[in-house]
């Protein structure tokens, strides 16, 4: 962690506290009651009444099985046991860190936080009254409620719940196809190989987000010794399908400006975004935001350009950008028709950011438990599936919209659980998932917009604050408070 | 259709056998396998030896045996077969008329995997 940042944000923070007559305590205590507690969990005891009306432990017996065991389904796995009686859960779950505290990876890409700062072992994490099968499931079958393993274990269940997260498909970029397709998790020598040493990289990975510091840092002192005017370029993508934190392409982007500010050299580089989308967010206001902090910085952004191909010996990276425009006009419909048009676009890059592509892991989208896209179809309020009704899926791999961040799924689990131990009663599923999902979305180091929004599409907002502001309280809490919430909170207890 | 009465198959196997028997697929993050990908993508077609040059008998499909070929020039032709997994992106390689034939085969296997499937065809069919 880098304390040089912490303390001079705190000294900021003093002073805008100074100015209102507060000291930091009174302050964080404010926090507290307005709304962190939410975050936190265990201080704000009234809302968490509201939210759990009762917690009696149901008598219901059934062998549970959860698939996948990062963040999502070992929180679901803890809190199944605070309301069974006769627990019989098995989470199965082959990588041994699982459970890595993915939200960091942006802090590590913009070298604020070190790789171990994010790294979170499975197998402390395993409560008492959990089994854990450590093999990855290939196979399957749930009209006879069976599962393979690649080892050959069949496993019985009656109640499934998938929370297998997704695939990083690198492999589909022309250039980077010996990357293959990676989990962020785990050994990606590979995947680090593909990318080589000049100047490719992304944080979607945990040790490609220690890559990522690296280059950041060569690029930067490499426009910092710039003198023949030219600008070094830094180019940062968001690819065409769902991925899953939709602010960290520009969160990395918004740390690289803020690291080459610091070192002096932000006059010698351009820094562009090219997202295949033609909005910087899903909801207006945050939108509105977002172009508005793009235009301060300075940055260049181009809509509806999605990275097709890389190019690692020219430094060419090559973007599919589509267009519509008017074409000829009909004499039977008279008006004009719309032409669809796309083309290819060559962009020279020095340092280069890739948001790769991402799916369903191949075992899912080929089982009878996916759709024809691969992500698991099921009800997005209450999280069961909608052909098997004792299949329900949680996390990056369930097919609910804006869904994929750490955010939705500490709603989405208390959903989740309560409904299950609902099927298993035999009652109608009461709880239902609205949609919530937030992006602490860093703008520069030492401040935050947290941008919380559901299906509504307007900002649903924890604090009573204006949410399109960018604040140091923010900052405060993603570097401090989120990690020990999710970790402490979610795989610990069962309860934040 | 193919692909479904194969995983039947495998399915099958894995149900009957009270031993564990490992199991393998391409394209889901393992470590390749090439002798197994061979036997559910290749060996209908070329045969186990590599020397099958028309299928189950039929004169009317010919191609040729894939004995002693170089693994290299091997794996750059099978990948260029794979394509993009979207073929607008750039499109699968269209020769002898066995372009999109050798797509379905090869669509689900990663880089790695088909690096490892040449070098085995390679090493294994002289």
């Amino acid at each position: 962690m880098d304390h040089k940042y912490i303390n001079s944000m705190l000294s900021q923070m003093d002073k805008d506290l100074a100015a209102k007559g507060m000291s930091r305590r009174e302050a964080m205590k404010l926090a507290g009651i307005s709304g962190a507690g939410m975050f936190m969990g265990a201080t704000n005891a009234s809302a968490n009444e509201k939210e759990e009306i009762k917690e009696v432990k149901s008598g219901v017996k059934g062998k549970i099985v959860i698939v996948g065991g990062g963040l999502a389904g070992m929180s679901t796995a803890r809190r199944l046991l605070n309301f069974l009686d006769n627990p019989d859960i098995t989470v199965i779950e082959p990588e041994a860190l699982s459970v890595s505290y993915q939200p960091g990876q942006t802090l590590v890409g913009g070298g604020i936080w070190d790789i171990d700062d994010i790294r979170v072992k499975r197998d402390d994490y395993i409560p008492d009254g959990v089994k854990i099968i450590k093999e990855k499931v290939i196979d399957f079958h749930p009209q006879i409620n069976e599962l393979t393993t690649a080892e050959g274990t069949v496993v019985k269940y009656d109640y499934l719940v998938l929370a297998t997260g997704l695939h990083l498909d690198f492999e589909r970029i022309k250039g980077l196809e010996n990357a293959g397709r990676a989990m962020s998790a785990g050994d990606n020598s590979k995947l680090l190989k593909a990318m080589g040493d000049d100047g490719i990289c992304s944080i979607y990975t945990a040790e490609g987000a220690a890559a990522t510091w690296t280059q950041m840092q060569k690029f930067i002192e490499k426009a910092k010794n710039k003198k023949d005017g030219e600008k070094v370029q830094f180019v940062f993508t968001h690819p065409n399908t769902p991925v899953k934190c939709g602010g960290a392409p520009k969160k990395i982007l918004n740390l690289a400006n803020a690291r080459l500010k610091e070192a002096g050299a932000r006059g010698n580089a351009e820094l562009s975004f090219y997202p295949n989308g033609g909005v910087m967010f899903g909801v207006p206001q945050y939108h509105d935001a977002i172009v508005g902090q793009f235009k301060r910085e300075g940055y260049k952004w181009y809509y509806r350009h999605n990275l097709i191909e890389v190019d690692k010996e020219k430094k060419i990276a090559t973007f599919d950008s589509k267009w519509q425009e008017k074409g000829p006009f009909d004499p039977i419909m008279r008006d004009f028709e719309v032409v669809s048009k796309h083309e290819k676009v060559r962009v020279p890059y020095d340092f280069l950011h890739v948001t790769p592509p991402q799916l369903a892991p191949r075992e899912i989208a080929e089982s009878d438990l996916g759709s024809a896209k691969g992500w698991v179809p099921v009800n997005k309020e209450t999280l069961q599936h909608i052909r098997y009704d004792n299949v329900f899926a949680i996390g990056d791999v369930a097919q609910v919209p804006m869904g994929k961040t750490g955010g939705s799924v500490r709603k989405q689990y208390k959903v989740l659980v309560t409904n299950l131990i609902a099927r298993m009663e035999g009652k109608k599923l009461p709880a239902k998932y609205a949609g919530y999902t937030v992006c602490p979305l860093i703008t520069t180091i030492g401040t935050v917009m947290l941008a919380e929004f559901n299906w509504t599409r307007e900002p649903t907002p924890s604090f009573p604050l204006d949410p399109t502001v960018e604040r140091w309280m923010w900052w405060l809490m993603k570097i401090h408070l989120l990690k020990p919430m999710t970790v402490v909170g979610m795989i610990q207890t069962g309860r934040a | 259709m193919k692909k479904i009465i194969l995983s039947a198959l495998v399915a099958s196997v894995a149900l009957v056998a009270a031993d564990k028997t490992p199991i393998y697929k391409s394209g889901m993050l393992l470590p390749p396998q090439p002798k197994v990908i061979y036997e559910q993508q290749c060996a209908q077609c070329h045969g186990m030896d590599g020397k099958q040059t028309s299928f189950k008998g039929s004169s009317t499909v010919v191609y040729s045996p894939i004995t002693g070929l170089n693994a290299d020039a091997l794996a750059k032709e099978l990948k260029e077969y794979r394509g993009g997994i979207k073929s607008k992106d750039y499109g699968p390689l269209q020769k002898y008329g066995y372009g999109a034939l050798m797509k379905t085969s090869l669509t689900d296997l990663s880089w790695e995997e088909i690096d490892s499937l040449s070098q085995w065809i390679s090493n294994n069919l002289k």
